[in-house]
């Protein structure tokens, strides 16, 4: 082997080292701006969502204990529905076991609680589980917040469509009574939407996941007329 | 060469599966936290931050599979997140909870008379997780920011 050969093949060996340690470099640093990008996205997702978040709601009158739904009634046992206006099941629901349930309430059976949670925002094109659950607060304000619940279910709009216009949640008020402008001022000013915040984050933490959700004196129990007052009755024994 | 064709192929039908996994949440990142906490897995608090976190790391990784940029990490991310979604459902499944993955937004419990489908979910799954574990073992592809960084249009 000459010597030029030799220069040859050691200047390329060095070239080959250096061209490696670079390229093992920009896999380092393209590597580096990756996990950046994915951790910042998550920072960033995180923010949002902590800006979003309910921190402050107001409390409407006959808040049930915790401020987590409208409660009407005096009995021992207490009932808890969670149930979203968008929800088709929601609605069956509030038609089979109404009469019962304000049978129950009327006995001084049971304290009653609706939880208007806003779980299917994402089905309506303005939000509107939200919106109908600060109204129900709005009507709760008017003593009339189980009336309106009914009245609402019976307008339930279409999934997949605007919902109804806040024209519309004013109006549904006025066949049950609330005729008083505040109510109208109360749905227009959006005073309880963080609440419906509120009352959708409780009902999670409490592992409610779908709606209709019901606890008899803290029980799950079956969403039927039946169910219920069966449960009813094993608890005030 | 038939295999960096192959893997741009991975990479785009991988980046366009996180891209809509993503996009489809992060409209209501509060509804992909209670997805998260559906699964009954974790506390809330945690289950919300998971959720609002999810969609946009979901579209940063769905955009770097994409452009072909640190495809070998992308696809690593992407099979580790893959292989948690997949424990998730089995969990769901084997515990018996009906509920809906939330894989690409929606989630929560399933309505009476709504049957879970946790067996397509996890094959659909299993199958993304093949595409990323092609992508882990032949990172090289065509059109990748990759190649172009390091000039190395070498035939591997």
């Amino acid at each position: 082997m000459s010597k030029r050969v030799g220069q040859k093949q050691a200047a390329r060996v060095v070239r080959d080292q250096i061209s490696k340690e670079k390229r093992r470099r920009r896999t380092v640093w393209t590597s580096v701006i990756a996990v950046a990008a994915l951790v910042l996205a998550g920072l960033i997702g995180w923010g949002i969502y902590a800006s979003q978040k309910a921190g402050s709601y107001n409390t409407p009158r006959h808040a049930s204990g915790g401020a987590t739904g409208v409660s009407t009634g005096s009995g021992h046992v207490p009932v808890d529905v969670y149930l979203d206006f968008m929800c088709p099941h929601c609605k069956a629901f509030d038609e089979e076991a109404n009469a019962a349930l304000k049978q129950l309430v009327k006995d001084k059976k049971i304290t009653l609680a609706y939880h208007p949670v806003a779980f299917l925002d994402s089905a309506s094109t303005t939000k509107y589980s939200t919106r109908a659950s600060a109204s129900f607060a709005c009507a709760a304000d008017g003593d009339k917040a189980f009336e309106y619940a009914s009245a609402l279910f019976a307008r339930q709009p279409a999934e997949g469509g605007p919902g109804l216009s806040d024209d519309d949640l004013i109006q549904v008020g006025g066949t049950v009574g609330l005729l008083n402008p505040t109510f109208a001022r109360c749905i227009r000013s959006g005073t309880y939407t963080s609440w419906a915040a509120h009352v959708t984050d409780a009902a999670s933490g409490r592992g409610v996941t779908g709606t209709p959700t019901v606890y008899v004196n803290g029980k799950k129990t079956e969403a039927t007329s039946e169910a219920i007052i069966n449960a009813v009755k094993a608890a005030s024994q | 060469m038939v295999r960096p064709w192959l893997g741009t192929a991975a990479r785009l039908i991988l980046a366009g599966v996180w891209i809509v996994a993503g996009a489809s949440k992060v409209g209501d990142l509060a509804a992909s936290g209670r997805a998260v906490n559906a699964y009954q897995l974790m506390p809330f608090d945690v289950a919300q931050v998971v959720g609002a976190t999810l969609p946009l790391v979901e579209i940063v990784l769905g955009v770097l599979l994409l452009v072909g940029f640190a495809t070998r990490l992308a696809a690593a991310a992407s099979a580790a997140l893959l292989v948690v979604f997949v424990a998730g459902i089995t969990s769901a499944w084997v515990r018996g909870l009906s509920i809906d993955c939330g894989c690409f937004g929606g989630g929560g419990q399933l309505e009476a008379g709504q049957s879970p489908s946790y067996g397509p979910e996890i094959a659909r799954d299993v199958a993304f997780l093949a595409l990323a574990l092609f992508l882990i073992v032949f990172p090289r592809t065509r059109f990748s920011l990759d190649a172009l960084l390091t000039g190395d249009s070498r035939e591997d």
